[in-house]
């Protein structure tokens, strides 16, 4: 992912060809790409939140890793894609004015969210309530979830086959200003102000408004909230409904950010990599998603740099949550969804 | 008066273990009612009947004439039926003010709300001192009274009450009790569950023993205290 920024320092005699031993920590070029490295971890970093939000919301009010979102988030992948390609949007960017641009991305966003609301939807209606409705174990909610995702996962390659789909360029990044030598182009400004600005309105929809405070009273006592006339099985609704939102949007930032390459089984690693994200932060907790988010994305980059091969970036993230894990068992932030105060 | 709450022969289980085998009773409107009995006797399981958390196996609940066995939880509690839970039920991480809220969850008259948050705030004014304090963070007295009052701004024509005395301090007992009392008077019909069963009996109009999933008293308050084997069973006098 780093490609462009690393063929710089890929010439410089400290980098990783130069010596022979397994694990070469490449600390020139750690430092030459700091800034440039956090920038495009924190773009990765936004989209992982947003989709990280899913899983916290889901498993704030079930208690349930929803590890069918990963194709939630695909489904959405596959809608902008679909969309962008029938407005004759292809590898090379297309010759537009700014606002046709906008226009087109904004429906292939919307498009997406449709994607992956319905996705989420049936998976909540087909896979988990019935369970509930029978009072199911924790271990068959696990059971079931993986084998949605697995599920949706290979229905996609019966209608799309295992082969990628064609690449989607949306935009020429131009560069708009720098920071610390750094330079910060409109695709990374784009994805980081809009995934913030998605994570404040869903932050404030669940402090704030009525159905906000079902969501709330959901994740702290289930029962307690019945009591109050809330009508649980539409909260659950709602958090999957609010989950397939947000994945549709990063589906749009994601597409942004890698054109080529959205394949039947391509939600996997990004799932994991936001489910990671959630945990990090604090499972349950909004804004621990952001954090963690961010987190996973620059900490990712960073590892790439400092050991010189992109195959690193996961094992490093990872790394660091098992580390964090240790000590904050609970994550940064700890706290549940009920938990969180108004 | 007319009959606000009947059940009729109700059988409640978990799983293979029923907890409730025929179980029957009525309250009538402007009535306070006691449902006394030890532990694991079914109380909770009644309670937990009545507002819908559990299903019925056989039998009826019928309220205000319309049979609710089947309606779900959430929207017997827009029918009139609140509850003060087991345990407050309190929301942690919610202020005093946001629990009180969640007690009109389904409600959409905002003048009336604000009415009964003033009978409420009139009826506990510790509530509204502590108004933005974390529920958490309240004594249990003050949860347990935070726990009737978002009950009630539900405007229910039914309360239930399940052990509203448990785990207090005695002089807070006999306030929760005469504030029950007073609440009764303003006009609610009151289902009480205890194990308290002195204040429990003294301040119902009618009251039903209840031993292992069946009703095996009933009688006006007053006669149930002076029942010699309730008084052993119940009242701590041999």
């Amino acid at each position: 992912m780093l490609a462009t920024l690393f063929s710089l320092s890929a010439a410089l005699p400290a980098s990783v060809s130069t010596d022979n031993s397994w694990i070469n920590f490449d600390v020139t070029s750690l430092l030459q790409n700091f800034w440039p490295a956090t920038f495009d971890g924190l773009t990765f970093g936004a989209i992982y939140a947003l989709i990280a939000l899913g899983y916290t919301l889901v498993y704030g009010v079930l208690n349930l890793i929803n590890f069918a979102h990963s194709e939630v988030f695909i489904m959405g992948c596959y809608g902008v894609v679909f969309t962008l390609t029938s407005l004759g949007f292809g590898p090379n960017a297309p010759n537009l004015s700014i606002w046709a641009i906008i226009f087109n991305l904004i429906l292939a966003m919307l498009v997406g969210m449709v994607f992956s609301v319905v996705t989420a939807f049936v998976v909540e209606r087909v896979a988990y309530r019935p369970l509930r409705r029978r009072g199911a174990s924790r271990l068959a909610f696990l059971i079931t979830a993986l084998g949605a995702s697995f599920s949706i996962q290979y229905l996609i390659f019966l209608v799309r086959g295992s082969n990628a789909e064609p690449a989607v360029t949306m935009f020429i990044p131009t560069p708009i200003f720098q920071v610390f030598g750094a330079i910060i182009d409109s695709q990374q400004l784009t994805i980081v102000i809009a995934a913030i600005v998605m994570m404040v309105a869903t932050d404030q929809y669940i402090r704030r408004t009525r159905v906000g405070r079902g969501i709330r009273a959901v994740a702290q006592d289930p029962d307690t909230a019945t009591l109050m006339g809330v009508n649980k099985d539409r909260i659950i609704v709602t958090t999957f409904v609010i989950g397939g939102i947000l994945a549709g949007a990063a589906a749009l930032f994601y597409v942004m950010k890698v054109p080529s390459g959205v394949i039947y089984n391509g939600g996997f690693v990004l799932g994991i990599k936001a489910f990671a994200a959630a945990v990090l932060g604090g499972i349950g907790n909004v804004r621990g998603a952001l954090l963690g988010g961010l987190l996973i994305g620059v900490i990712g980059n960073y590892g790439q740099l400092l050991l010189g091969d992109s195959q690193w970036t996961d094992v490093v993230a990872f790394i660091v949550l098992v580390l964090v894990l240790l000590i904050r068992p609970s994550g940064l932030l700890g706290q549940t969804l009920g938990r969180s105060r108004a | 008066m007319t009959t606000l709450l009947e059940l009729k022969d109700v059988v409640v289980g978990y799983g293979r273990i029923e907890a409730l085998h025929g179980l029957s009773f009525s309250v009538e409107e402007g009535e306070i009612v006691s449902l006394i009995g030890a532990n694991g006797a079914g109380k909770t399981t009644t309670m937990k009947a009545i507002s819908g958390l559990l299903n019925l196996s056989k039998g009826s609940i019928t309220f205000d004439g319309d049979d609710i066995s089947k309606v779900k939880a959430h929207v017997r509690v827009a029918r009139g039926i609140s509850q003060a839970p087991e345990g407050r039920g309190i929301f942690p991480g919610m202020t005093v003010l946001e629990n009180l809220d969640m007690g009109t969850y389904g409600r959409k008259d905002r003048t009336g709300v604000k009415e009964d948050l003033e009978r409420v705030f009139t009826l506990f004014p510790r509530l509204q001192e502590r108004r933005t304090q974390a529920g958490g963070t309240m004594s249990g007295g003050e949860q347990q009274m935070l726990a009737i009052g978002r009950a009630l701004m539900g405007r229910p024509r039914l309360l239930l009450l399940d052990e509203p005395s448990m785990g207090l301090a005695p002089q807070f007992i006999k306030q929760i009790f005469r504030i029950i009392t007073e609440i009764n008077e303003q006009g609610t019909t009151i289902l009480l569950v205890e194990q308290n069963a002195n204040q429990a009996l003294a301040r119902a109009h009618r009251a039903y023993v209840l031993e292992t999933g069946t009703i095996t008293h009933s009688g006006t308050g007053r006669e149930l205290l002076s029942d010699t084997a309730i008084k052993e069973a119940y009242l701590g006098v041999a």
